[in-house]
């Protein structure tokens, strides 16, 4: 049955080509899978146990019928487990837990979104393109990388061709806005009318600390922001507490599982 | 015609519990055991056994709390739970209707509140048995203060077990230098059952940043890194108590968890297995009927503690 709850899967890969710095994978799955985008899947494709943990991805695309599903993933190689994802080929097995977390808030459909990714953290804001494409609203996308090669194929931006919606950051200026993706976000949100801001939503993800300067950016002009987090993680589905992150709950803090009552919170909400 | 046989009999007896198989999900890797509900229906373990509670809700360290290591991870969660009331009021209810035979797991900060704790679930009609946690490395107050010498846990183990008349299982820690006579002063202090081994503390850092991985600095040590160090102990405490002991320590597989009943252990444990596989205990439930069954052993009981020298 396809269904939000989560499920413990075993998949096939049908795809896991390399694209610059990006890894694309499409895993055959036994049924169909319905996610809400800044959801999330832990992933494990290697036997034996080391690396021992399975690793959280981002659903980046999923779909499928009944009793045949299929769930495509986005990665960058940073460490061992990436490593031995991106080794693997047509035909070899994965493991997959799915979807986790609760994601992106879309809701009234006459809002303006921005959409902000850092480094690979697009793969998290693009499914959130893809539903707003779908025509629940108006967005435009700011997504940042250290230099130029190291930003998403084109092809692969939700509303990519559409003329003056994806703002393109680069540390070193060798495309787009020369500078931190934050600071293009900050000087825009400057240059609007108080009415436009009012209508504005921003959903980011990236490293903690563009995070936390752009919710700065944002919550200081009274704009809402949702942020995905990062945190390294074990089990992904709410046990072991390991994941947490500091809220606020009134005066004090509290520690929330990333995994379970994010990925995605309110930034109005986080301690940095 | 051939009858096909009846399937292999898996019960064991913990003490006074009897369940109906040694399949247990350790605590701090199961949440409060409904959380697996959309994995598969829990009542298929031979117990849940939940995060340690304390008397009052509990924040837990400061992250990070977790890094991976080779073949295992070092936490220092902090006992973080909703505290007994919440469990009693919200949990229990729901761990009895889906079916679930459960365990609690207490610590406290003094022993008069794991007395308290231990005398609040004594209220509970359906819960199983109390596991103290001795053993805890990650806070202070998590039990290690009594739980590493004999001494300190037989005073411990005492006076909870003065408290409550549920069956009362201790939970040791490896961090000791005589397992052995850990087991015996919870077994001559009135314990039903010793479990272990709870994590072993280690520590990680970062070369480069030349800081320590965890806030906490250090953490315990689980999943399949510790085995042999689990089997070890099981193994000892097995030789020097007469209660039940039960297994834990990086158990993956059934065969895993078949080595820790060959020598001796009543029944096992599951923790770290059920991060990557959700579905590791129920797995491991089937692998070993699939054993005896390959075997021809038609009661687990037969097999147990069966270990050749
Ligand atoms: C909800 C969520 C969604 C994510 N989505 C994506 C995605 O779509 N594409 C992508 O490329 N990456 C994503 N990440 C980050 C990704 O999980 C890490 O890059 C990955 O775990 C690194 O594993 P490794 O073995 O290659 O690195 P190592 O550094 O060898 O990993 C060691 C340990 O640290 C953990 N770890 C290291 N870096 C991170 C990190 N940035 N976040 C969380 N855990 C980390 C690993 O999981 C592992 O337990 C996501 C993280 C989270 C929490
Ligand atoms: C994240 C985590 C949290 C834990 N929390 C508790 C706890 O609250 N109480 C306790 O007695 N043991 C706790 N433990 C210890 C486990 O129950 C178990 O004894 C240990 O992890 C060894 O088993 P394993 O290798 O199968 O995980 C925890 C372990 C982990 C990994
Ligand atoms: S990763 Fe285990 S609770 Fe979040």
């Amino acid at each position: 049955m396809p269904s939000k709850r989560p499920r413990f899967v075993g998949g096939k890969i049908l795809r896991n080509t390399g694209h610059g710095i990006f890894y694309r994978m499409e895993v055959a799955v036994p049924d169909r899978v319905e996610f809400v985008p800044g959801q999330f899947a832990m992933v494990s494709g290697w036997p034996g146990n080391d690396p021992l943990l399975p690793r959280p991805l981002a659903i980046f695309r999923a779909g499928g019928a009944r009793g045949t599903g299929t769930v495509e993933f986005v990665y960058k190689v940073v460490g061992r487990g990436t490593a031995l994802l991106s080794g693997l080929h047509e035909g070899d097995p994965l493991s997959i837990t799915l979807p986790l977390g609760h994601g992106f808030e879309l809701g009234a459909a006459d809002r303006a979104w921005w959409l902000v990714g850092g480094g690979v953290g697009f793969s998290t804001v693009f499914p959130a393109g893809a539903a707003l494409s779908e025509g629940r609203g108006d967005f435009e996308m700011f997504l940042g990388a250290r230099t130029r090669d190291q930003l998403p194929p084109r092809e692969w931006i939700p509303g990519g061709n559409l003329p003056g919606r994806v703002h393109l950051c680069t540390d070193d200026g060798t495309a787009g806005y020369f500078g931190p993706v934050g600071d293009a976000v900050r000087e825009r949100l400057d240059g609007l009318k108080a009415s436009e801001r009012g209508r504005l939503t921003i959903l980011a993800c990236g490293p903690r600390e563009m995070l936390r300067g752009i919710s700065e950016s944002a919550l200081a002009r009274d704009v809402p922001m949702q942020v995905s987090l990062e945190n390294h993680m074990a089990c992904g589905f709410g046990v072991c507490w390991g994941c947490v992150t500091a809220v606020r709950e009134g005066e004090k803090s509290a520690y929330r599982r990333v995994c379970k009552e994010g990925p995605v919170f309110d930034a109005r909400e986080i301690v940095w | 015609m051939v009858t096909p046989a009846a399937p292999p009999d898996l019960a064991v007896r913990v003490g006074t519990v009897s369940l109906k198989n040694p399949v247990l999900s350790a605590s701090g890797t199961f949440g409060y055991g409904l959380e697996f509900a959309p994995f598969y229906d829990i009542s298929r373990l031979g117990a849940v056994i939940v995060k340690g509670l304390s008397l009052l809700p509990s924040p837990g360290n400061a992250p990070q709390r977790i890094v991976e290591t080779a073949a295992g991870m070092l936490n220092a969660i902090g006992l973080q739970n909703i505290g007994v009331e919440r469990f009693v009021a919200e949990v229990a209810p729901r761990l009895e209707e889906a079916g679930a035979v459960f365990v609690a797991n207490i610590y406290g900060r003094t022993v008069d509140e794991y007395e308290a704790v231990a005398r609040r679930l004594s209220d509970l009609p359906a819960l199983a048995a109390i596991e103290l946690n001795a053993s805890c490395p990650n806070v202070k107050e998590g039990g290690i203060l009594f739980g590493s010498s004999p001494h300190g846990l037989s005073g411990l183990t005492r006076r909870v077990r003065a408290a409550t008349a549920k069956p009362l299982w201790v939970k040791l820690s490896p961090n000791v230098a005589d397992i052995g006579s850990m087991a015996r002063s919870a077994e001559d202090a009135g314990a039903d059952a010793v479990s272990l081994i709870n994590t072993i503390v280690g520590m990680a850092v970062d070369h480069k940043t030349r800081r320590p991985r965890l806030a906490n600095v250090t953490g315990g040590l689980s999943g399949p890194a510790i085995k042999p160090v689990a089997l070890r102990m099981v193994w000892e405490a097995c030789r020097a108590v007469k209660i039940p002991v039960i297994g834990i320590g990086g158990i993956q597989t059934a065969e895993d968890a078949l080595e820790f009943l060959l020598v001796g252990a009543a029944a096992v444990q599951v923790g770290t297995a059920n991060f990557r596989n959700p579905n590791a205990c129920v797995e491991i439930i089937d692998g070993i009927r699939d054993f005896l069954v390959r075997e021809k052993i038609s009661r687990l009981e037969e097999y147990r503690g069966g270990l050749l020298s």
